[in-house]
């Protein structure tokens, strides 16, 4: 039997019953599985992973009068339904169109659930970085739920507030209750599975703005002003970058920044080859002077 | 489409396929093909070599799917069990959320009634903070900017671009007959024909300083999209070993050739558009990269010059 086949006799099986189902019932009831204890768990057991990958709501419940008390397997329709959205055609055309403009990387499922394609074909106006972790952080946000995942070597517990794509990068705004504090994450690196956890305590914070946080604020420390000087060759770019900086008369710019993260300041530094210089403080000039004849 | 569909794939279309064909009492092959991305003969085979022996113990005739194709025409009954769809999951659903709120920011208007309902619906579903979860910049050059290039690229009239070249240090102004503004992984792009290099180019936007229109007609348009970086066969490569905390290069830059070392380091190739950003990238890594090979015309010791000339600075 085909294995397609098998796996929509199972959901059937599973949605047909209103009680819960033991592998052994379900296996006389669908036909199509190996023969042998070890093979046929084997196969059931990648069956209900593949069906549990595809959004199957499958549940494990104590079978009702089973002495010894036996698991058994259920689907229950008001679950696979969920919530319907009820799309009007020109919503669902609308939202086809939306996933045409803009290309988040990876497969998108969802549409074809709500009635497939219904717009025309537009052409793509932008593609975009994405993932299952990130999925599942923008769902946790949107339900207020806290996730937990590995950040710099360190187990975090989040209330996510706002995913946001900005400069290149997707960034994590929220809440740590391990800090007991807001935080800003950079997603790519967070390592490990993200997992969803209990409701959320907090109420929603304003969150910080990752466009106006450089790579260099993001840290735990506290803020090192910083003066660096950047030539009249590359004060234009610098304006763009960073906004507001003193001018000064041969065309040159100085920009004061805040550094909680002195190695990504480095890196924004060199970015300007000789065209820049850490002015103040002495520290961190002196650091980048170690740095540069380390490289010589 | 041109994989075949795997088992998870093709029962992921069907119980969308089902439910939608229910719902209209019947559709034609082809449109059910072209809505659900369904090659149509997977699509024939599926619904009359497996869906029509689908069903509930015993599997006796009223206790299975019916399908009927009569001149290219589906009906499905008796589907009782997958007559409705197969629910959004919280993670498609932010997929639908991301996607939809990107268009927003875009400030098309005309699409916006439909697809702020759509959003509100969708909201409604994945919980209370769904407006405020998520926010995309495609990018952030100026809006004046962006504006100019796409009302040339709609009337397909030259611009005149005064552009930094991050890569070379320079600033140059160019003729371009603009062919398409696009985003990419977080800037905005023009892709064009440039009359200064007699070819095809593309230009990063928030690079260019200001960019006058013209009604002077394009004098050669361009067809495809072009890529946001394309390397020239005649660009010199280099390989580096990485250290395996600079793996980010990996992700962030386009490679030729990655491979792991007997050392543990990451060995990657890659070609070098222009002599400043590979001394940016190498400075940058520190003692996290080293240049293993390096092709005619960049000098072996790119990396201690361009270290020893900013040095010079902190010197005088």
């Amino acid at each position: 039997m085909d294995k397609l086949e098998r796996l929509l006799n199972l959901a059937a099986a599973l949605l047909d019953a209103d009680r819960p189902l033991t592998a052994d019932e379900l296996r006389d009831r669908i036909g199509g599985y190996p023969e042998g204890k070890t093979a046929f768990r084997r196969t059931f057991e990648r069956d209900k992973d593949d069906l549990r990958a595809m959004g199957l709501p499958l549940k494990v419940e104590p079978v009702p009068g089973t002495d010894p008390p036996t698991d058994g397997y259920r689907m229950r329709r008001a679950d696979y339904t969920g919530t319907e959205l009820r799309l009007e055609p020109d919503e669902l055309a609308s939202l086809h169109l939306a996933t045409n403009l803009v290309r988040l990387d990876g497969a998108d499922t969802g549409l074809l659930k709500l009635g497939g394609s219904a717009g025309s074909e537009a052409d793509e106006v932008g593609r975009v970085p994405f993932d299952d972790a990130l999925a599942v952080m923008i769902a946790a946000a949107a339900d207020r739920r806290a996730v937990t995942f590995t950040y710099n070597d360190t187990e975090r517990m989040v209330e996510p507030w706002r995913l946001s794509f900005t400069r290149g990068h997707w960034y994590l705004a929220g809440y740590d209750r391990t800090r007991d504090d807001e935080r800003l994450y950079r997603v790519d690196r967070i390592a490990g599975e993200v997992i969803v956890g209990d409701p959320a305590t907090q109420e929603v914070g304003a969150p910080s703005d990752p466009t106006d946080l450089r790579g260099w604020e993001l840290g735990d420390g506290e803020p090192v002003r910083a003066l660096v000087r950047i030539d009249a060759v590359q004060a234009a770019h610098a304006r763009h970058l960073l906004g507001e900086v003193e001018e000064l008369d041969d065309g040159g710019v100085v920009a004061e920044l805040a550094v909680r993260n002195p190695e990504a300041f480095r890196s924004f530094v060199l970015s300007f080859l000789d065209h820049a210089e850490i002015l103040e403080p002495p520290e961190l000039r002196a650091d980048m002077i170690a740095w540069l004849e380390a490289a010589t | 489409m041109s994989a075949k569909l795997t088992a998870r794939e093709r029962m992921t279309r069907l119980l969308a396929v089902i439910p939608w064909v229910v719902e209209q009492d019947g559709a034609p092959l082809d449109e059910i093909s072209a809505r659900f991305d369904y090659p149509r003969k997977q699509l024939v085979d599926d619904l009359t070599q497996v869906v029509l022996f689908v069903g509930v113990h015993p599997f006796t005739p009223d206790s299975m799917i019916e399908v009927d194709i009569t001149d290219d025409r589906v009906q499905i009954r008796y589907a009782d069990w997958f007559a409705q769809p197969l629910r959004l999951t919280p993670e498609e659903g932010a997929r639908l959320l991301t996607a939809g709120r990107t268009v927003l920011s875009l400030g098309d208007d005309e699409q916006a009634t439909p697809l702020l309902r759509a959003l509100a619906k969708l909201g409604m579903a994945l919980g209370e903070s769904a407006d405020s979860a998520v926010d995309v910049r495609l990018g952030d050059a100026p809006e004046a900017t962006l504006a100019t290039l796409r009302r040339a690229v709609a009337e397909q009239t030259q611009v005149e671009l005064d552009y930094y070249t991050y890569g070379r240090d320079q600033l140059t102004t160019r003729t371009v007959d603009p062919a398409r503004v696009f985003s990419d992984h977080g800037n905005w792009y023009l892709h064009g024909y440039c009359h200064r290099a007699d070819d095809e180019r593309v230009f990063r936007v928030d690079r260019v300083r200001d960019a006058r229109g013209s009604t002077t007609p394009i004098t050669h348009p361009l067809e495809g999209g072009g890529a946001s970086f394309s390397p020239d066969g005649d660009d010199p490569r280099v390989r580096l070993a990485l250290d395996p905390r600079a793996s980010w290069v990996v992700e962030q830059y386009p490679t030729e050739a990655v491979s792991t070392r007997d050392d543990g380091r990451i060995d990657v190739v890659m070609a070098v558009t222009a002599q400043p950003w590979l001394e940016r990238l190498l400075l940058r890594l520190g003692p996290d990269a080293e240049v293993i090979e390096s092709g005619e015309p960049l000098p072996a010791d790119l990396a201690a010059a361009a270290a020893t000339r900013i040095l010079a600075r902190y010197r005088s």
